[in-house]
Order: C-alpha cells, then structure tokens, then sequence
C-alpha cells in the first residue's frame, strides 16, 4: 500500500480497503440469511413435533389427573398402575420440557442473527449511493471507520439485547433452598 | 386443597409444571407473567407460588419482591424455576425473598418433592 507525504495511504487503496469491507459485510450478510433460513426451517419441524408430543401428552395426562380424582376405589393395585403410567408421563415431561427450551434457544439466536443482518445492512447502505463516493483518503477512511463502527455496534448490541435462555446442563434439575 | 400459582410466559412450562401438581392433588392457577402473576395472586390466596425468572412485562424478581410486600404473601413460599443458574442470580433471589431455586428442565419427582417440603 502507498502512502502520501502525512503517512496516510492514497485515495485508491483507501478506497480499495473500503470495497473490501463492502465485499466482506455483504458476503458475512448472505450467510447469516442462510443461517436465518436454516434457523427458521428447523424450528418450524421442532415446533410440530413438539407441537404433536404436547397432543399426546395432554391426553394422557389429562386421563390420568381424572381418573385419580373419579376413581373412589382404594385398590392398591390400582394406586400402583397409576404410579407407572405417571413414571412414564413423568419421564415425558423432563424431555418435552428440553424441547420447549431448545425452541427458546433457537428465538434467541435467530435474534442474535436477524439484529446482526440489520446492523451489516445499515453499513453496507453507508457505503451507498456511489453519487456520494469520496474522493479524498481521509473520506474513505472516514467512511470504513463508520461501516467499522456500525458492525461494533451491532455485535455489542446482540450481547446486551438478546435475552438468551442458558442452559446449563451440569445444573439443571438442581435445587437450592434459601 | 392447596392451591399453587405456577407463573412462566411458556405455555408448555405451565403445562409440565400444572400436570406434575394436579397428578399430585394440588389445585393450580397459571400466569404467563408476573404482572399477571401478582393479580392473580391478589384475586386467589395461594399456598404456594412458582415463578420463571425471565418473562415480559414483569420478571420473576420483581414479582417476589412485589408479593413480599403484600401482607398475605409475607410468608407464602415463592420458588423461582428457571434456567437461569448463576450463583448471582440465586443470591438476587434470596435477597429478594424467594423460598428457593430450581433450575429448569426440572425432574417432576425432586419438584414434588420441595413442594412437599416448603408446604409443611
């Protein structure tokens, strides 16, 4: 890269440096609506299995809840077929709940991913119309640095907005009581 | 009757939560947040509340330190089921008056389990 007498590069390879980062935050941009599709496609199929689990748990749950209350009889035998159908709903119910918290997972990153897009859209717009191309080193420059701080921008806001659901494997199911 | 609130913006949360309480004889009440969560608190006398953490319009926390304030739920053990685990965390909601901490996905068995033991 050439440089002018104040130590600066000249116009053309700002200007170079500057396509560059249009090339870049355009590529980073198609592939993020890849990953939105994909995100979105995979929670579509998670959404309707879970969507037909939730069905069939209902049911049976909700079989199950009545007819403890209906049943006046005190069988012993039957207190315990009920304590095995409620194991197995039980068991159900821990893993429904993975699913519910894998859909809210996916809602967080798509958020992350759609507020990413957002922010490289609005740089690559500061590098539009080409009416408006610089002409000296210092404007390019200038306008690399506000594409530059625009993408911060957008990674530091992903980090603060984004209400991801953290799930801690080694911690879940604990207890504490205060 | 006991009867327990179970307060999460997951329908399938209060769901899980409604099915494992009932299936224990208990009578519960839902809210999809704590806004939600208090008026319902304040139409019924609850024995027991259970709350997520991260909810619009109102957190769990925030519902906790709201309901501590009412004279009927003083002494009412309030749990936050959540997904949240840091130890930061579990002291703001000690600190705010909650009963305990569980964190999601919960085993329905431990969860009738603290339920029991809270209650007594």
């Amino acid at each position: 890269m050439s440089t002018n007498n104040a130590g600066l590069p000249d116009a053309k390879d700002a200007a170079q440096a500057a396509d560059l980062l249009v090339t870049v935050a355009e590529t980073l941009n198609e592939r993020l609506a890849i990953t939105a599709d994909e995100l979105a496609r995979s929670q579509a199929m998670l959404r309707e299995a879970s969507a037909e689990l939730m069905t069939a748990f209902r049911g049976a749950a909700d079989r199950i809840v009545a007819a403890q209350r209906e049943d006046r009889g005190d069988q012993a035998a039957r207190a315990a077929e009920y304590g095995t159908v409620l194991d197995h709903l039980y068991s159900a119910c821990q893993h429904l709940q993975s699913h519910d918290l894998v859909n809210q997972l996916i809602d967080a990153q798509k958020l992350r991913v759609d507020k990413m897009r957002e922010k490289l859209g609005e740089a690559i717009n500061l590098a539009s119309p080409e009416a408006t191309k610089p002409v000296s080193t210092e404007q390019w420059i200038e306008r690399s640095r506000a594409m530059l701080d625009c993408i911060v921008a957008g990674i530091r806001q992903i980090d603060d907005d984004a209400r991801g659901v953290r799930t801690d494997k080694k911690s879940a199911g604990s207890v504490d009581l205060f | 009757m006991k009867t327990i609130l179970a307060v999460d913006d997951s329908a399938t949360m209060r769901e899980m939560v409604a099915f494992v309480l009932e299936s224990a004889g208990y009578r519960v009440i839902e809210a999809e947040d704590g806004a939600q969560g208090l008026d319902r608190a304040s139409a019924t006398a609850c024995d027991l509340v259970i709350t997520d953490q991260n909810m619009p319009n109102m957190d769990g926390l925030t519902l906790v330190r709201n309901l501590r304030q009412m004279g009927d739920y003083k002494s009412v053990p309030i749990l936050l089921l959540t997904t949240e685990s840091s130890d930061a965390m579990k002291q703001q909601g000690r600190a705010a008056g909650a009963t305990g901490w569980l964190v999601k996905p919960f085993d329905p068995a431990t969860l009738l389990e603290v339920v029991q033991k809270v209650l007594r």
